[in-house]
């Protein structure tokens, strides 16, 4: 476990109930993330995982149930309220701006910051860090391959500085070998110190990476534990990790 | 030759204004999806308000014009406001009938506020027209051909290196990722339509003292601009730029050298060839805003 696991998480959602075209697509959902914490919610397709993260991030408006965030209220929060705060959410299927610049992409992710000296530096580091996206900064986004989309989307999400960040499926779609990339990156940003979140349908990974994880089945959270555990239990094996 | 030329330059006038007239409707049924029936009343509604402020209030012409172009900007704003904000996400039947009810309703009102009979307006240029070797051309129209060049470029500059022209990019390539950037969806869907609008109204109070201004006047200019927007492709700025241009060589040269009377039939033989052939419009889809 990270040192800087405290006491009070940084993130609290109390028994929360989302609706998605007049179902419930989440209910009664409790979940905690503590500062510094990998937490991967793990489920089939239909379970809610997408449903959650959209609605920490304002996307989906929780019609019950409460979510603080720094101990702060964000249940009826804009999405630009919510990214103010600290969180971003990097979302499923990469969804760059197909049309934009790799760097205009980027710019997206600082939209509403204001500093615009250190806005730069982040940039220059990203791209030190991910030289193709800096070698294609001025290429269309919906023109680079998937993994270096996922690069981009990644990059896009921390370009707003959060304090957790939220991965929806980040190796879907990708080739073997950028999905173990992928992983890496996300591995690298939770070692710099980054409180994450990821929802993730590869569940062997999702376990191995993560320090605690939850297990959704329709809308609701029916084990939790932490990576190593869940690996080993035996419904989850089945269920979740081909037996 | 003379006559060749004098088309040429008759052309790129008209063109002038046409681009203006397409890259607005781009913006707002290419990008923002919405098939936008009173683009030609807020063409009229800029001809009408430059004719108000010049004319009975006695305004400088230029400052006129400038009005009468943020007055578009805000009657874009409001329309856009009180009327597409609260069907956001309906279908597009419903959308097309409450603009065609805005269409019918400005067009009434315009009729009732300033009467059937033509207006026109005078500006401030030179009697004597610009001559170049054989050919000439008034100032007026040079004037509306450098200032539909100048709002033109200033969108596109708009459109591509400010803060909020990103953000409008940005919302129609993919509505819910901008709004996870931060981005106000609202917000920019007004300030798209009063672009769009803005620009239609512009090119209206343009043409004003060229023509003469009659509540009808924005119909067959908004039958041009859905031409133009289907002929540069949905969404291409440039696109939709060049068209208005190709739209006005079409007509000014099929008038002078075909039949005159077959002015406005120009175009519309022409859009029928591109979607036959073209359909997504005879531009690449690499300069598409969203």
């Amino acid at each position: 476990m990270p040192i800087s696991a405290v006491e009070r998480p940084v993130l609290e959602i109390h028994d929360v109930e989302c609706k998605y075209g007049g179902v419930s697509a989440v209910r009664g959902l409790s979940i905690e993330v503590k500062a510094g914490e990998l937490v991967s919610l793990i489920g089939t397709n239909g379970a809610g995982k997408t449903t959650t993260l959209k609605c920490i991030s304002g996307l989906v408006r929780a019609v019950h149930g409460r979510i603080i965030f720094n101990g702060k209220d964000i249940t009826k929060a804009a999405p630009g309220d919510i990214l103010a705060e600290g969180i971003a959410h990097c979302p499923e299927g990469r969804r760059v701006f197909p049309y934009m610049t790799v760097e205009e992409n980027l710019q997206m992710g600082s939209y509403l910051r204001t500093d615009k000296e250190r806005v730069q530096s982040d940039l220059e580091r990203l791209f030190d860090r991910f030289p193709i996206l800096k070698e294609r900064r001025r290429q269309a986004a919906g023109t680079l391959s998937g993994g270096e989309q996922q690069m981009l989307a990644i990059s896009r999400a921390l370009m707003s500085r959060p304090k957790l960040v939220m991965f929806d499926e980040p190796s879907l779609g990708l080739a073997p070998n950028i999905i173990e990339r992928t992983f890496e990156i996300i591995q690298e940003i939770r070692e710099e110190g980054m409180t994450v979140l990821m929802v993730e349908q590869n569940a062997y990974a999702a376990l191995a990476l993560c320090d605690r994880a939850y297990v959704l089945e329709s809308g609701e959270v029916v084990l939790q534990g932490s990576g190593t555990k869940l690996l080993e239990d035996p419904t989850v094996r089945e269920a979740y990790l081909g037996g | 030759m003379e006559q060749f030329l004098q088309h040429v330059i008759n052309a790129q006038i008209l063109g002038g204004t046409y681009a203006l007239l397409g890259v607005g409707l781009t913006l707002i049924f290419g990008i923002m999806r919405v098939v936008n029936f009173t683009h030609g009343e807020l063409y009229t509604f800029g001809a009408y308000m430059l004719f108000m402020l010049v004319m009975p209030l006695g305004m400088n012409f230029f400052v006129g014009l400038v009005l009468a172009i943020v007055l578009g900007v805000i009657l874009g704003a409001l329309i856009e406001i009180t009327l597409l904000r609260p069907i956001r996400g309906a279908d597009i039947d419903t959308t097309m009938l409450v603009m065609i009810g805005a269409w019918i309703a400005m067009q009434n009102l315009e009729q009732l506020t300033w009467s059937g009979v033509a207006k026109s307006v005078s500006a401030p240029f030179p009697s004597d027209p610009l001559v170049i070797g054989s050919v000439s051309v008034g100032w007026d129209r040079v004037f509306v051909f450098g200032t539909a060049i100048f709002l033109i470029v200033g969108a596109h500059l708009l459109i591509h290196r400010t803060q909020l022209g990103k953000a409008m990019r940005a919302t129609f390539q993919d509505r819910e990722t901008a709004a996870l950037m931060g981005v106000k969806i609202n917000r920019i869907y007004t300030a798209t339509f009063a672009l769009g609008s803005g620009l239609a109204a512009a090119a209206g109070a343009l043409l004003a003292p060229v023509f003469v201004v009659y509540p009808t006047m924005g119909d067959m200019a908004a039958l041009k601009s859905f031409a133009i927007v289907i002929l540069g492709g949905l969404g291409n700025f440039w696109g939709a730029a060049l068209g208005g241009f190709i739209l006005a060589f079409v007509e000014e040269f099929g008038a002078g050298y075909l039949s005159s009377g077959y002015r406005d039939a120009m175009g519309f033989v022409l859009i029928i060839i591109i979607l036959i052939f073209r359909p997504t419009g005879i531009f690449a889809q690499k300069e598409r805003i969203g």
